[in-house]
């Protein structure tokens, strides 16, 4: 399209002798028509509403008052654009190459956006002063090809192209996950492995689809779901009850959980089996995760559907509490889902996860048959849980103390 | 299960330390109505049960090698290693082909001979050889007293006591955790079942329903991964999946255990489910006895509406079609079929244990050459499985143990049950391939991805492993991928479509 082309070279041409000053001159009167019409309010509120799925406020609610810029696929996708005319080595922005030049001793000149203060002394190199600049995918059926939806960084357009429509061409080694921007690729790479997967019922696993089979066939899960069940049936008033059956502290704390006070959280972490070395984050990870409000599930490795598949969230919740799976996380989570339910499959979601879960585990942790976890498992069954828990686990060994002898039967037959 | 073994092993050691002398009272078992035996010549002259101490001289005309184990290098996997001194340290390759060969020449004497040594070397306890030779002197042994199904069933029935969802939960996951035997078939059968269901979401502009038909014995462990795989796929709307299983009880598998098992099954699959998002149900349906028989019309695949599309995943459960006349299984793969699924995924062990013409009249698959061909292979596929498993497992496992007895009652099945009965006749990945194309079905190569995906969950296995593509020179034409332990192949996976 020969606007965006023009747009494009607009990018490019900045540090070119002809200056950029004459060419956005020259395409103002383009741009202003264009943005003109991508002016019509936006409405975030729309957006919000298409999205029912609870997720944070969608990227891309620009300014009103922004210029609209639409580049090709070509131009996003491409790198290294600027080039230097003497060594032909590329760089990814006009900036770069500016600098590079000095090198070479050749006229460079670093172009600035106007500073709103001084903009009004220089009005005329600008078509006004200086615009924000928002940018639309050029794939029809995307989201953000609306200019209401525009996204605001370039950078953050090129990488939206990509990741949504591009090919991914870089591939993690160890679990064969595949990244179309290098940048995610790398940061992938780096936790991949090293990364430690957790099911509620304590065992720790090194791989995503061990994990996955694992949940899907544990105790836990189904003890969880049957009490959430159980729960979800007798109602929100049944908060403040506190069945304290033979499941002792699980029932406890569970129901402390749906009360939706969010004090509550901060002792639900404590008689679940802290991960080995996360036992003195739980609180301000919990804290952490209270102030965010659609969170995703509890293992952020496990990702369903109701949470963008967006990379910035693993990212994040990675680098926060990745072994905190079992710890705060889920809190706040739990407590949220529940009372936000827009559904009830999504309360059952929210609320499985339990930390109730004593860490000798009801049944979960048995048969540890996995000799890997053993020494984790011993070790987090000694380090066990401060404060309040201690008498948690007093009450839960003796409601289940007739479980414990599995767990002595079966090392013994694996020794 | 082990009653009938030991039983008859310490009344053999009785027929040595008492000599000519005594009469022990089990001897019957050995002269019982097995027409071989009886018609033997040399023992006719003697007390028929008695072994005289001449006869037990170590035959002259064994070479075994008892010196390094199974990793040596000459012998390679084929145990056909001849009289005389074959490959080293697989004298029980050696000695039960040679037993087997006894037993087909019927010479009973030298069966006896072979049968004692075997005994006084064999454990279902010790090293790989061990167990070998354990297991196929159980199956060889329960051949030559006529009480193969017999002995079948005191297994399955004594296996059926020790299983509880707790037990085959444990086993089915911490063998995918060690090995890469029934997980490599799982992965890429996902990978292609998945592919070809976004294919025709994004074909069709309607919601989608997906269902599959899961024929296998794997315990829906291959299911967990796909639910999630889907619910990340595609985030905004995920279809709804059915999932229609199929568990057909086997004669060498315990029933009333399996639907105990799939009850628990089935509830936390859709918690599951549930957990992850995904619109699911799930249906578990017991067939006695043969897949042939299964009426696939009746299971109604497509929950009434037209726009489901069905995948078929066929995991260990091809060869549960009994081998024999009528062409039984080129008719199970012409009614998958009739189906008309998107996808078929096939996921079988790599051997060749049915008789030389399957489709020939039933008495074939009971000759003594095809006894002996069954063998040999046999022995082949379990020294590779059980070699597998041996350096899989840490030295004590319950679940390398609950795996081996199963290995143990499909020896049985294969040793001494006739074929048309058998459910663990399996076949080459070649003839499945014939018989797929012959139903209709073309085969459809695994994308880069999913190629991937194997090898990068082979790496997370230990050294030994490696994936081979078919290749056009074998008759399997280029269709699915190899699994192999060794460089043997063993066992394959592969995607068709109609």
């Amino acid at each position: 399209m020969m606007l965006s082309d023009l747009s494009s070279d607009h990018e490019a041409t900045g540090s070119s002798s002809h200056g950029g000053d004459i060419a956005s001159y020259a395409l103002s009167p383009l741009f202003l028509a264009r943005a003109a019409s991508a002016t019509a309010p936006p409405q975030p509120e729309a957006a919000r509403a298409a999205g029912a799925k609870r997720k944070r406020s969608q990227p891309g609610n620009p300014d009103p008052g922004a210029e609209v810029i639409a580049l090709s696929p070509r131009t996003l996708v491409a790198t290294n654009r600027f080039v230097c005319e003497i060594c032909n080595k590329g760089f990814q922005r006009d900036q770069n190459l500016q600098l590079h030049r000095r090198g070479h001793n050749l006229p460079w000149k670093l172009r600035q956006r106007s500073l709103p203060s001084g903009a009004g002394s220089r009005q005329g190199d600008a078509a006004a002063t200086p615009r924000k600049r928002v940018y639309v995918c050029p794939e029809p059926t995307c989201v953000h090809h609306d200019p209401a939806r525009a996204l605001g960084d370039l950078t953050g357009i090129k990488k939206h192209f990509s990741r949504k429509h591009g090919e991914k061409r870089w591939r993690c080694e160890r679990c064969g996950k595949r990244y179309a921007v290098q940048s995610d690729w790398k940061a992938h790479v780096k936790g991949c492995g090293t990364r430690e997967y957790c099911c509620d019922c304590g065992i720790l696993f090194t791989r995503k689809d061990s994990l996955l089979t694992h949940r899907a066939f544990c105790d836990a899960l189904a003890e969880e779901s049957a009490r959430l069940l159980a729960a979800a049936a007798s109602n929100g008033s049944a908060i403040t009850t506190t069945t304290n059956s033979s499941n002792g502290n699980g029932n406890g704390s569970s129901d402390l959980l749906f009360s939706s006070s969010f004090t509550a959280p901060l002792f639900l972490p404590l008689p679940n089996p802290p991960p080995p070395a996360a036992g003195a984050q739980q609180n301000p990870n919990a804290f952490y995760f209270l102030h965010q409000e659609q969170q995703q599930q509890l293992a952020p490795f496990l990702q369903p559907r109701m949470v963008q598949p967006s990379p910035y969230l693993d990212l994040h919740a990675d680098a926060a509490a990745i072994a905190t799976a079992g710890g705060g996380g889920i809190v706040a989570d739990t407590a949220v889902s529940f009372g936000l339910a827009p559904d009830g499959s999504v309360a059952l979601r929210g609320g499985h996860r339990r930390l109730t879960r004593d860490f000798l585990g009801v049944d979960g942790g048995g048969h540890q048959v996995e000799e890997l976890q053993l020494p984790l498992y011993a070790t987090a069954a000694a380090a066990a849980v401060p404060r309040a828990a201690s008498c948690a686990t007093d009450l839960t060994r003796q409601c289940l103390g007739e479980r414990l002898p599995p767990v002595n039967e079966t090392w013994s037959h694996n020794f | 299960m082990d009653e009938d073994f030991s039983s008859s092993s310490s009344s053999r050691q009785h027929f040595h330390s008492h000599g000519a002398a005594v009469q022990p009272p089990t001897s019957s078992v050995a002269t019982a109505p097995t027409p071989p035996l009886s018609t033997s010549s040399t023992a006719a002259g003697a007390a028929h049960a008695l072994f005289e101490p001449a006869d037990l001289s170590f035959p002259p005309d064994l070479n075994l090698d008892f010196s390094s184990p199974a990793s040596s290098s000459g012998g390679g996997a084929a145990s056909s290693a001849a009289v005389g001194g074959g490959g080293g340290g697989r004298w029980a390759s050696q000695l039960l082909l040679e037993c087997a060969r006894a037993v087909a020449a019927r010479d009973s004497q030298r069966v006896q001979q072979l049968m004692w040594m075997l005994n006084e070397l064999a454990s279902p306890y010790g090293d790989v050889e061990q167990k070998l030779a354990s297991y196929f002197l159980q199956g060889l042994f329960a051949r030559l007293t006529a009480s193969g199904p017999r002995t079948l069933r005191t297994l399955a029935a004594a296996s059926d006591r020790n299983t509880s969802f707790d037990s085959t939960r444990r086993t089915a996951l911490r063998f995918q955790e060690l090995s890469p035997w029934s997980s490599f078939g799982h992965v890429a059968a996902n990978g292609a079942i998945l592919e070809s269901f976004l294919e025709a979401a994004a074909a069709s502009s309607e919601p989608q329903r997906f269902h599959i038909l899961d024929l296998s014995n794997t315990f829906c462990t291959q299911w967990p991964t796909l639910l999630e795989a889907l619910a990340t796929r595609s985030a905004d709307d995920t279809p709804h999946l059915s999932i229609t299983t199929v568990v057909s009880a086997a004669p060498s598998a315990p029933t009333a255990a399996v639907q105990r098992v799939m009850r628990e099954i089935g509830q936390r699959m859709e918690k599951f489910a549930r957990l992850m998002g995904v619109p699911f149900s799930f249906r578990a349906v017991h067939h006695a006895g043969d897949l042939a028989e299964l009426d696939l019309d009746a299971l109604d695949l497509r929950d009434g509406g037209a726009t489901t599309a069905v995948a078929v995943n066929c995991v260990n459960s091809l060869r549960g079609v009994v081998p024999g006349g009528a062409r039984r299984r080129d008719a199970f793969t012409s009614s998958l079929r009739r189906l008309d699924p998107r996808v078929v995924t096939v996921v079988e062990e790599e051997a060749d244990l049915v008789a030389s013409d399957p489709d020939a009249s039933e008495e074939g698959g009971d000759t003594e050459a095809a006894f002996l061909k069954v063998f040999g292979e046999g022995l082949r596929f379990f020294s590779a499985y059980m070699d597998s498993l041996e350096e899989s497992f840490p030295k004590t496992s319950n679940e390398r143990l609950a795996l081996e007895r199963g290995a143990g009652r499909a020896i049985v099945d294969l040793v001494s049950c006739p074929a048309s009965e058998s459910m663990e006749r399996r076949e080459t990945a070649a003839a499945w391939a014939r018989r797929m194309r012959s139903a209709g079905f073309s085969p459809v190569a695994f994308s880069e991805d999913v190629a991937d995906d194997v090898r990068s969950l082979l790496r997370r296995y230990r050294e030994g492993w490696s994936m081979r593509d078919a290749c056009l020179d074998d008759s399997a034409a280029g269709a699915g991928v190899f699994l192999a332990w060794k460089e043997q192949p063993l066992v394959w996976a592969s995607a068709w479509r109609p």
